[in-house]
């Protein structure tokens, strides 16, 4: 029988796929392979979406029914699946084979680390009272969609000091994905905290309890508004972004995983 | 604004005032105050916030412990030193913000620029008087079109866009002074109540502060709890009545996790459940029943359980109760499961275990927040204003007429290649 497990291990393969496609492309440089590199894209996201979907349904049919987004291992495949669908959202701009070679190696290891990984619960569990909410949704999308741009901003960050003749965008172009990356990001992260400040005011009695989760999205917020002011009103360019990118996005990591595993704390269903 | 006006045209020597208010305004005030904030909050989230002193020293050593005390690192989001940074943040987002206001509604954008650089940089283009009208049809109507003097007129699209800024500093500020509001007029505290108890207070969250007087009675009247296979709880709900002092009912309901409710501004949330023991005894032919630690006012002998004791010594589930003899207190264990160690005979009553049974009880988060409509409406700006200002560009075109040739170019302040773009679809052969 195909389950969710069949599909998502499926697209885990495609992106393994993907990754290898890109390396043909480096080798021989030729235009086909660059279009192919496109398609297995959309391909990998498709069955991701549909190995998704059917987690859905199959949670339905338990009678434990919720949208895939409420643990730890749902939560990686969401992340995977956010940087490719940023990706092709962003295609007109950055779908350079560089920065799709990298996007489609961090999303294999999400998915591989998601699958393989002894401690992540990989069981559709019930939710706990707490997170039936219909807040759970906008605030975890918004939330890892934000999470995704911030990937993106990083890798464009850390190209920006290689040079590869022929392959590497130009460092005006990289400049120009981070900047729009963290636009992006900044925005979706902000309507994440807002939309989790919300639920909080509604499940827990505060809209703000200094939680570490709170805390180090607020850290991560503000290292982004900084980087935002220090471009718009400094002029601040090039390297200096570069760097800062870097940091904004060991944040978010922290954000992400090191909270869960180094600090105790109300957001404790992740883990 | 108006200092450094003067200072420029009078060249008069700066006043010493002015160098101070430079640096409140400036944005590498707004960097480093939002630095140490998130500094701050590092430090809040590695260091345990607002424990007590043992649990500090069974962590750290003495000295750290002394360090933390000293620099409120156990408590850093009531420092002095946190509040004296959001004084500084807001001090200069509001001088921010009043700059700014003041900049676009001065008459900047009338003052034309020179035309011939933005041609040259690709954002316009040079045509012959004829094509006038053509160049006006392009731009189209959604184009706001003015005349700025005899030969130059001026298309704007977007002015709004410009607001965006404004809208987020102030979205942050309506944040703070909402979270400022719920700081000095809230409260947070907890309530742990029983079927049929009732409450006319709660406990304050606050270390250190008395209990929080509700104004009325809140009473429960059930609890209810059900679980997954798995054992893991499903959902938990408490109905609750609000009683004034007459005693009669003016409000009912149920809170469910995720569903609070609220009277007179004060919200009650479903936060957690507990199971508690009840301890049925019967003194005389009285009956009894008590929770753990509560004392029997009522008898003939005041006392109270102490401990219990699933099994003792084999014997199944016990109680140890105490009570006063002559301002000794005895202590003396009931066992349910024995005949003979049922009753005791205590100072001459006869009091006897009639069963153990266990209860739920409901833990509810209380607390008023008056600041909380400000705060959304805070929320609600910071969306619309991040949308404004990232997603919606502020484009203005010039049309400068010659006595022959046209001249038409502009800028925008977002997205400058796809108003490249447009510019070169609007000259397209008539350039």
């Amino acid at each position: 029988m195909i389950t969710d497990h069949t599909l998502l291990g499926l697209a885990t393969i495609m992106y393994l796929g993907l990754f290898f496609v890109h390396i043909l492309y480096f080798v021989w440089q030729k235009k086909p392979l660059l279009k192919a590199v496109q398609y297995v894209l959309y391909g990998t996201v498709t069955v991701q979406t549909a190995g998704m979907l059917m987690r859905w349904a199959l949670s339905y049919r338990l009678g434990i029914g919720h949208v895939p987004l409420s643990n730890y291992y749902e939560s990686l495949i969401f992340f995977s699946w956010s940087i490719s669908v940023f990706m092709i959202c962003m295609r007109k701009r950055s779908l350079y084979p560089v920065i799709t070679f990298i996007t489609a190696g961090v999303s294999l290891m999400l998915m591989a680390y998601a699958s393989l990984s002894q401690g992540v619960e990989r069981a559709i569990q019930p939710l706990i009272p707490a997170l039936q909410s219909n807040w759970l949704h906008i605030h975890v999308i918004t939330c890892f969609l934000g999470y995704a741009a911030f990937a993106v901003s990083f890798i464009c960050g850390a190209l920006y000091f290689f040079s590869w003749g022929g392959i590497m965008p130009t460092r005006e172009n990289l400049e120009d994905i981070n900047y729009r990356s963290i636009i992006i990001g900044f925005s979706m992260l902000t309507s994440g905290i807002l939309t989790g400040a919300v639920w909080a005011h509604f499940a827990w009695g505060s809209y703000w309890s200094w939680d570490p989760k709170e805390t180090w999205s607020l850290i991560t917020w503000i290292i982004y508004a900084v980087v935002l002011h220090l471009r718009f009103t400094g002029g601040l360019k090039g390297k200096r972004i570069a760097i800062l990118s870097i940091v904004g996005f060991a944040s978010v990591i922290m954000t992400y995983f090191g909270v869960n595993f180094f600090l105790a704390g109300l957001h404790s269903y992740a883990t | 604004m108006t200092a450094t006006k003067s200072n420029k045209t009078g060249g008069e020597p700066v006043f010493r005032g002015v160098p101070v208010f430079r640096f409140l305004v400036s944005v590498r005030l707004t960097i480093i105050t939002l630095s140490l904030i998130a500094g701050t909050s590092i430090v809040g989230s590695l260091v345990r916030q607002g424990a007590s002193e043992e649990e500090y020293v069974s962590h750290y050593s003495e000295r750290t412990y002394h360090f933390i005390k000293l620099l409120g690192f156990d408590d850093v989001y009531h420092s002095p030193w946190f509040y004296f940074l959001i004084v500084i943040f807001t001090i200069n987002l509001l001088l921010c913000t009043f700059q700014r206001l003041r900049r676009l509604s001065a008459p900047r954008g009338r003052q034309v620029p020179e035309l011939g650089a933005l041609v040259s940089s690709g954002a316009g283009f040079i045509t012959g008087p004829a094509n006038k009208e053509e160049v006006v049809r392009r731009i189209g109507t959604s184009y706001k079109r003015e005349r700025l003097s005899e030969t130059t007129e001026i298309f704007e699209k977007g002015r709004f866009s410009r607001y965006g800024v404004i809208v987020i500093h102030a979205s942050v500020l309506f944040i703070l002074i909402g979270g400022l509001i719920g700081n000095i007029s809230g409260f947070k505290a907890y309530l742990a109540l029983r079927p049929g108890d009732e409450a006319s207070a709660a406990q304050s969250r606050k270390p250190g502060q008395s209990a929080v007087v509700f104004g009325f009675t809140v009473k429960c009247t059930d609890f209810r709890v059900s679980f997954y296979p798995s054992g893991q709880p499903k959902e938990y709900a408490s109905d609750i009545e609000i009683l004034d002092e007459k005693g009669s009912v003016v409000k009912q309901g149920r809170i469910r996790v995720n569903e609070p409710f609220s009277y007179k501004g004060i919200y009650f949330y479903q936060s957690s459940y507990g199971r508690s023991n009840v301890y049925t005894f019967k003194e005389d032919g009285r009956t009894i029943e008590l929770g753990d630690e509560e004392v029997a006012r009522e008898a003939k002998v005041p006392f109270m359980v102490v401990r219990y004791a699933e099994d003792v010594h084999n014997f199944g589930p016990g109680v140890m109760v105490a009570y006063m003899d002559a301002d000794e207190p005895k202590t003396v264990w009931f066992l349910s499961n024995v005949e003979k160690m049922r009753s005791h005979t205590v100072k001459g009553s006869k009091i006897s275990l009639e069963n153990i049974g266990g209860q739920y009880h409901t833990g509810l988060e209380v607390s008023r927040d008056p600041g909380v409509p400000i705060v959304l409406c805070g929320f609600i700006m910071m969306l619309i204003g991040l949308y404004v200002n990232f997603f919606t560009a502020y484009r203005r075109i010039y049309l400068a007429e010659d006595r022959d040739a046209v001249i038409v170019a502009g800028m925008a302040s977002r997205n400058k290649e796809g108003f490249v773009e447009d510019m070169k679809k609007i000259g397209g052969g008539l350039a």
